[in-house]
């Protein structure tokens, strides 16, 4: 007898009965619309069992290793522990190890906790009080750091950026959930030129990923592009400038707004201005919904893979 | 004699035209706007199951599946004229791709049978 859970129940499977088919079962009422598997409407995320293959068909590379699947086509050979993609997860304690200022409104949070397992480029949900929680994205390597390291703006009216500024320091105690996302090096060649393109503290997953591909030994030539309000704002600039200076395959783009310059002067214009070869580049695509949605859309145009097109967006208040 | 899906390709033959196919569907100025939605990657796995659906592919999609799915798109102008640039833009990525004539004609002839429900003007 095979088992599902989620959220608060568990639910016994009836021989051939898919994912969907129980929870629908169980009232839980799960979205669903094609029911073979293409749409992509009933898309979940285990974080415990072993999925079947056709389950994650279709799906993009980073999806599949973090445990996306389609409930409609999935009949479960193990037990499965499932949640709704949206959904972050368990919580866990975690303390404060250290926060520091990175620029004029961005600091650097270091986190200790136990048993937090993630790919670089995924992201938590940081949780101060259980009305104030916010996702961001993991900057950290976890065979290389032994903390968690979030790079965090902090907004003037933010009821978190307040309680940054003022009241978190070493020591203080935080939960957090997750992780969450599949902005992750996964299903890139070894070969293959990597765009790794973010605005702000978009650079947190982007150097996450960066630090896997050069640890993965990540042959293609890699470029990272850092957009900022202004020069402040592109932090860890001396950090990638001497990292490119020593790793020849590897170029940082740092560019600050111009909004004279003839293509709008940000780090989209840039990057579409100086990319080649669309089509054979894996891309990775970290900050606001706009940016991120205007360069998908471009990016798509121009000859890449949806596949390929790795994001993570940063949804205000999120 | 095998089902159209079959012949064409099956499944294989839907991920080798889908993205052609929604860039199509984008650089098309009459119907760009009905698919600029907010996440590209839900929208191109619609356009999978539309793609499944006009090759003869399981599905379960009902009339009032149809109904619903294009009922937004109602609300925002969504006409025959639309629907004759999807075909024409189906029908443009298939030759593309290099499938058949017959193939062509039957899968535009099996998306066109579903027209009456896209626009909402059938009721069962
Ligand atoms: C010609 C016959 C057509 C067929 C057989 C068809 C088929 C489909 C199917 C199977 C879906 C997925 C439904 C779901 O699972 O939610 C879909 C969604 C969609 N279709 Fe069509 N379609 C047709 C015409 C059109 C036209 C003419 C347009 C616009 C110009 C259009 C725009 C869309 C959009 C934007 C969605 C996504 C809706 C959403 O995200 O909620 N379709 N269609
Ligand atoms: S309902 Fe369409 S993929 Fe599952």
């Amino acid at each position: 007898m095979t088992r599902l859970t989620t959220g608060g129940s568990a639910i016994n499977l009836e021989p051939g009965e898919t994912v969907l088919q129980a929870l629908e079962r169980a009232g839980l009422d799960p979205p669903s619309s094609c029911r073979a598997g293409q749409c992509q409407t009933c898309l979940h995320r285990a974080i415990e069992g072993t999925l079947p293959p056709a389950s994650q068909e279709g799906l993009t590379p980073g999806q599949k290793a973090t445990g996306y699947f389609l409930a409609c086509v999935c009949v479960p050979t193990s037990d499965l522990v499932i949640m709704r993609p949206g959904d972050v997860g368990r919580e866990i304690d975690a303390e404060v190890r250290a926060i520091e200022k990175l620029a004029p409104d961005i600091v650097r949070l270091r986190l200790e906790a136990d048993g937090f397992d993630y790919r670089p480029g995924q992201f938590l949900e940081l949780i101060a009080r259980d009305d104030l929680r916010r996702h961001y994205s993991l900057a950290s390597h976890p065979d290389e750091d032994d903390f968690l390291e979030l790079h965090i703006r902090l907004h003037d009216n933010g009821r978190m950026s307040r309680l940054l500024r003022n009241e978190i320091i070493a020591g203080a105690r935080l939960r957090i959930a997750g992780p969450s996302g599949a902005c992750i090096y996964e299903g890139v060649d070894p070969d293959q030129p990597m765009a790794l393109i973010g605005a702000g503290t978009g650079l947190a997953p982007l150097y996450g990923v960066l630090r896997e591909a050069l640890g993965c030994g990540h042959r293609g030539p890699i470029r990272l592009y850092h957009g900022a309000r202004n020069t402040s704002g592109l932090y860890l600039g001396d950090a990638l400038q001497s990292l490119a200076g020593r790793q020849a395959h590897f170029d940082y783009k740092p560019v600050v707004l111009d909004p004279s310059a003839p293509l709008g002067g940000d780090v989209s214009a840039l990057a579409l201005a100086t990319v080649t070869g669309f089509a054979e580049t894996a891309f990775f695509l970290c900050g606001g919904e706009n940016l991120v949605n205007r360069l998908r859309r471009e990016i798509f145009l121009r000859g890449a893979s949806l596949n390929q097109i790795r994001a993570d967006v940063f949804l205000p208040g999120r | 004699m095998s089902t159209l899906f079959e012949r064409i390709g099956g499944e294989k033959a839907v991920n080798a035209a889908v993205e052609l196919f929604y860039r199509n569907l984008l650089a098309d100025g009459r119907v760009a706007r009905f698919f600029d939605g907010v996440d590209m990657n839900d929208q191109i796995a619609k356009q999978k199951s539309f793609l499944t659906m006009a090759f003869g592919g399981p599905n379960n999609y009902t009339g009032l599946d149809m109904r619903n799915a294009h009922k937004r798109l109602l609300e925002k102008g969504l006409n025959d004229s639309h629907v004759d640039a999807v075909l024409e833009n189906l029908d443009r990525t298939l030759r593309q791709l290099g499938v058949g004539e017959k193939e062509v004609r039957e899968v535009c002839d099996l998306a066109n049978s579903v027209r009456e429900d896209v626009l909402s003007r059938k009721q069962d």
